[in-house]
């Protein structure tokens, strides 16, 4: 019967001190958890933000700010460096470099430049290989004015979109970009521009919607579920 | 209750060879583990490199779940082998059984703290191995629900990504669910059941030590689909969601087909043991009602798991042999996947919640002092929904679109489980009608279950219910809704449970003050925290939702104060249990005046239980005056 | 409470039930609860569901008010009888009073089942006549419904208008028009969910499901995916409206214009 294991009872002060101290501990365990992962989170979405130069008369929004950008589509790792870009990607997958989260000032013509390295093929869906939200539809490869690509002929998508909310205005852009076809040429590379209006403040996605991520259903797998490669965030902010 | 010698048990003196077996514990089994786990990828790699005519390809995700679960697999076998699972099995093989000192040695006589990493056989060192591995699960997956509560707190998904967000989801809720189908099984099941009917052990005792130990190797496998990218189709795994998913999802699939095994295992054993080992005298109507109601849960189990397992081996087989089951584009169809999943996945809703309502069927008597109000009732109340719980899958698929015109009949199966669920309200109502209950931990628990049962019961009517369903499905309505049935109910049976049978575990009460202040920030808290995602899902906001619009942003907030609450109150419990097992008060042997066996033997509980078995004349509900 | 409370002799049971002090606070505590749900129920719903813009939506919605006020009842009792439990509890360190050896009561118990076994009749035929009517007007607009067939995609939905010739990613409806949505998916399952329409199916791959409504109220439309799809679930959402059939028109010939929506 007394073999019960283990010591006496504590008194009501240090019982006191044991709970609040393991309490704390917990508390502190917990946070912990979540101070990593929010590192971990954050250290694929490096920022890019857009410069600011001069201001643009825009049809049907008036004299706007006129804000730039300019980002890569690489089909992997090497093709970055080769080209002279810093890339740190682990998986040997296509990406946008060199940031993943673009920060865009608010009320703004933003304007994107695009360099895209990478092959491509057919799309999922033919709708994404419209130009749509830009500016007139359209956008430029290698200076011609397109508004639209044939759906099996685009590498990527830069796709952007977000929660329609109460506070945040709506911002909706689907731009293909061309396939630069680099086994036949290796380097070879296209310059798609395209502009967009920013209206108030919010936050919003990016993804590509060309199915690149080989060998899973739909394509859709790999690549496309990592995070710092065919998608990322767009913030819109005051400056 | 009467007892009398009926058989006198001759125990031989411990005298253990120097075999093998006494060498094998914990640690020869991880190491084995991981060392088989090293060759079969080394070998698979070599293989796969000779097949391909080069270097494993990085971008054929076929090889790399190949070599995953064939890795996964070769774990879970090398840790049984090398902790002496398959001893007894292999002495069979040569034509030998193990000797009365081996067997004895295996029960874990006379080793203390030791046996609790060995290959133990008596059932309540399995019971407290399940304590402390279902105490940690929990904490792992409460930990989860609080990242995923702060990234909700306000909208943006500003605490961290997506790809984190839908992990954390997905991990939460495996976890969540493989603690809680063993929250009370586990542990109670294993330590107190056996004593409660009068027997001297499980009827398998190795298969008891196996369901743990085939459990234990589920556990690093699960961890490893974090750092293997986590499982982006939260727990249900849908597929074609899943067969699309990264590397997780192998680990995922390998822990669900490890943990059928053991539940599997565990279950029948269960069955087993209420079956052929009740004491004399203990006829049906005399079992306590945990023992009717966990066993009621096991055996429900044990035909909706395999389906689980099916579906995942099926998963698993679309990822790494590019077979086409769940592929629509090849004449499979992820219907066939809906199907497998939810023909487990509502009977396994009532595998949770049986026990935790029976165990509370056990304490209000003991509490209120009066007898189990319709016994009868009880009975029919668990057969009845484990009956019709088999029958009700499809409701989860109402707008799924595979075959509109079975809504209704499905609707019609799921709304007369209310009449059985109706009954168990009766039978804790009934208890308690006319009663001083006692107000100690275990009885507070009582409460805290009906209420938060009645909201989980009638916010499931809606849901049950296919025009309101159109609307609710997919929104945070459904998870506040089962969250309230698993953890408002299930979950709070099984820390009554623990309250009231830790006395005969431990041999120490448990802190009553911490227990206090634990039971009203959980309960308070979960409270706020599931009204608000009852607000939440009404709105219309969809669940597993990384971020939300900013109509939801109050509701959400409100959500997010209540999960704090709970995780301070479930820390404070935490402390409480542990604390109270060196430093509590001594419990005497039978602190609440219970009728049950388990209160008749001593702390600690000799090994094979019983000196002498006892013998049932009445049922163990006999209290009140005026019989 | 008084001791006598506890063991009434049977004769005079029926006539002094209602006099005895237990049962007097419970039912007290029966109507406050049965009270308080039914205004709930009534409160509830209405105030933060999203605004009703078709017959679907207004059934949804009149399910969880009324479902809430008949349970009303049967929660008041439960809770009155806990209730009353806990406010009569016994605390300290010995066990209370051994109560009454109630071991069942038989009316009760039958009284009991069938009264919840009416109570599941009543949500069942409810559901069965619901959707009885809902199939019914399904079928008698499926000659004349406006046709939008409906694409998930990971992480968008697009709309292919095949009447008007154009396809969207906003989902703009004529008012009092019935429309069938045909939904398919070009990779995972997803769920088609206009909120305020109140319907919603799953989209799969290389199957079409398909859902009727006809919206009845002018106003805007979210349309939210219901079904974990991939790490950007939560971003597949878009807009739309109910409007005009002369602002749909419009509307529908700016698309063509354009080529894409703005």
């Amino acid at each position: 019967m007394n073999e019960v294991k283990g010591g006496e009872e504590l008194s009501t002060g240090r019982r006191l001190t044991s709970g609040l101290t393991f309490l704390a501990l917990g508390i502190l365990v917990v946070t912990g958890v979540g101070f990593g992962l929010h590192q971990a989170s954050k250290s694929p979405q490096s920022k890019l933000y857009a410069t600011v130069n001069g201001t643009t008369d825009v049809p049907g929004f008036g004299t706007l700010k006129h804000a730039f950008i300019s980002e890569s589509v690489w089909p992997d790792v090497q093709t970055a460096v080769d080209n002279g870009a810093k890339a740190d990607r682990r998986h040997p997958w296509p990406f946008y470099g060199p940031a993943s989260h673009f920060v865009l000032p608010a009320h703004a013509l933003v304007t994107v430049t695009l360099k895209v390295y990478d092959g491509g093929e057919k799309l999922n869906h033919n709708y994404f290989a419209k130009v749509i939200g830009t500016v007139g539809n359209t956008m430029t490869v290698d200076g011609k004015v397109v508004d639209a690509l044939a759906p099996d002929g685009v590498q990527h998508t830069f796709t952007l979109h977000g929660i329609p909310t109460s506070t945040q205005d709506p911002l909706f852009v689907n731009v293909p970009l061309p396939v630069a076809d680099p086994d036949n040429k290796p380097g070879s590379f296209h310059t798609v521009t395209f502009s967009f209006v920013t209206q108030g403040v919010g936050e919003y996605v990016w993804n590509c919607e060309y199915p690149c991520g080989d060998g899973t259903y739909a394509k859709f797998g790999a690549v496309m579920g990592a995070q710092g490669y065919m998608s990322g965030k767009v913030s819109v902010v005051n400056v | 209750m009467t007892t009398l010698v009926t058989e006198q048990h001759a125990r031989p003196v411990p005298n253990p060879k120097k075999s093998l077996i006494t060498k094998l514990n914990m640690g020869t089994g991880v190491i084995l583990g991981a060392l088989f786990a090293a060759i079969t990828y080394y070998l698979i790699r070599h293989s796969l490199q000779t097949i391909t005519d080069g270097a494993v390809d990085p971008l054929n995700p076929n090889q790399n779940d190949q070599l995953l679960i064939a890795t996964m697999m070769a774990w879970s076998i090398g840790f049984l082998i090398g902790i002496g699972a398959f001893i007894g099995p292999f002495r069979w093989l040569i034509g030998r059984d193990l000797t009365a000192e081996e067997q004895l040695y295996l029960a874990g006589d006379g080793q203390g703290i030791k046996r609790y990493f060995k290959y133990c056989t008596d059932h309540k060192v399995v019971g407290i191995q399940y304590l402390v591995g279902v105490m940690t699960m929990l904490g792992v997956g409460g930990t989860m629900a609080m990242m995923i509560r702060t990234n909700l707190a306000s909208p943006g998904s500003k605490f961290i990504t997506p790809v984190v967000y839908n992990s954390l989801v997905g991990l939460h809720g495996i976890t969540m669910i493989v603690a809680m189908i063993i929250v009370a099984t586990g542990p109670f099941g294993n330590y107190i059941m056996p004593i409660m009917i009068g027997a001297r052990d499980m009827a398998f005792p190795r298969l008891n030590a196996l369901s743990w130990w085939v459990l234990f190797t589920a556990i690093p496998v699960l961890c490893s689909a974090w750092f293997l990218g986590g499982i982006p189709t939260g727990w249900t795994a849908y597929a074609p969601l899943s067969v699309q998913a990264g590397a997780g999802m192998d680990a995922f699939l390998m822990t669900i087909i490890i943990f059928a095994i053991s539940t599997a295992v565990a279950g029948a054993n269960i069955t087993a043991t209420v079956v052929t080992m009740r004491a004399k005298g203990m006829k049906w109507n005399r079992v306590p009602i945990f023992v009717i109601g966990s066993t009621i849960s096991v055996a429900l189990a044990i035909p909706a798991f395999p389906t689980f397992m099916l579906s995942m081996i099926m998963t698993g087989m679309d990822r790494s042999f590019n077979t086409t089951f769940f592929d629509a584009h090849m004449g499979g169809s992820g219907w066939l996947y809906a199907h497998l999943f939810w023909i487990m996945g509502h009977p396994e809703v009532y595998v949770i919640l049986l026990p935790g309502v029976a165990a509370l069927m056990e304490i209000a008597p003991v509490f209120v002092r009066k007898p189990l109000f319709s016994f009868n009732a009880a009975v029919l109340g668990f057969a009845g929904i484990a009956g019709l719980s088999v029958l009700v899958w499809a409701h989860h698929m109402y707008i799924s679109g595979w075959a509109n015109n079975l809504n209704g009949p499905f609707m019609i199966t799921t709304e007369m489980i209310s009449i059985p669920t109706g009954l168990i309200f009766l039978v804790l109502i009934g208890t308690l009608w006319r009663g001083k209950p006692w107000m100690k931990l275990p009885m507070l628990s009582v409460f805290a279950f009906i209420w938060n049962f009645l909201i989980g019961g009638i916010t499931g009517i809606y849901l049950s219910d296919v025009p309101a369903d159109n609307y609710l499905h997919g929104s945070m309505f459904v998870t506040a809704h089962f969250h309230f049935t698993l953890m408002g109910a299930a979950l709070t049976g099984a820390i009554g449970g623990l309250a009231f049978w830790y006395p005969k575990m431990t041999g120490r009460m448990l802190n009553e003050r911490a227990g206090y202040i634990s039971f009203w920030f959980v309960q308070i808290g979960f409270n706020v925290l599931f009204f608000g995602m009852f607000v939440a899902g009404a709105e219309g906001q969809p669940r597993r939702v990384a971020d939300y619009a900013h109509q939801f942003a109050t509701s959400n907030l409100i959500s997010t104060a209540g999960a704090y609450s709970v995780g301070i109150g479930m820390i404070v419990l935490l402390w409480a249990v542990i604390h109270s097992w060196r430093h509590g008060k001594i419990a005497p042997m039978n602190p609440w005046g219970s009728k049950t066996l388990e209160w008749t033997v001593p702390y600690p509980v000799p090994l094979e239980n019983f000196d002498e078995l006892p013998v049932i004349t009445s049922d163990p509900y006999g209290y009140g005056k005026g019989k | 409470m008084s001791d006598h409370n506890l063991a009434p002799t049977p004769g005079d049971r029926a006539t002094t039930f209602f006099k005895r002090n237990d049962v007097r606070r419970t039912s007290v505590i029966f109507i406050l609860w049965t009270a308080t749900f039914t205004i709930l129920g009534i409160w509830l719903y209405p105030k933060f569901m999203p605004r009703i813009m078709s017959k679907e939506m207004l059934s949804a919605e009149n399910i969880m008010i009324w479902f809430t006020i008949i349970s009303a009842p049967i929660a008041g009792i439960v809770l009155a009888l806990a209730t009353n439990a806990f406010l009569n509890m016994h605390r300290g360190d010995t066990p209370p009073e051994e109560g009454p050896a109630v071991r069942t009561n038989g009316p009760v118990v039958v009284i009991w089942t069938v009264a919840s076994t009416i109570f599941a009749l009543v949500a069942i035929v409810w559901g069965i006549v619901e959707l009885n009517v809902q199939s019914v007007e399904a079928a008698a607009t499926s000659k004349s419904a406006m046709i939008v067939e409906v694409t998930g995609s990971q992480w968008l939905w697009t709309f292919n208008y095949p009447e008007q010739g154009i396809e969207t990613h906003q989902l703009n409806l004529p008012i009092n028009r019935p429309v069938e949505f045909d939904i398919r998916s070009v990779d995972v399952n997803h769920s088609f969910w206009p909120v305020q329409l109140g319907v919603k199916v799953d989209a799969n791959a290389m199957v079409t499901t398909v859902v009727r409504t006809t919206p009845n109220k002018l106003g805007e439309i979210d349309v939210k995916c219901a079904e974990l799809c991939g790490i950007l679930h939560a971003y597949m959402e878009t807009t739309g409206a109910v409007m005009t059939e002369a602002d749909f028109d419009s509307w529908v010939s700016q698309v063509q214009q354009s080529g894409a929506s703005a």
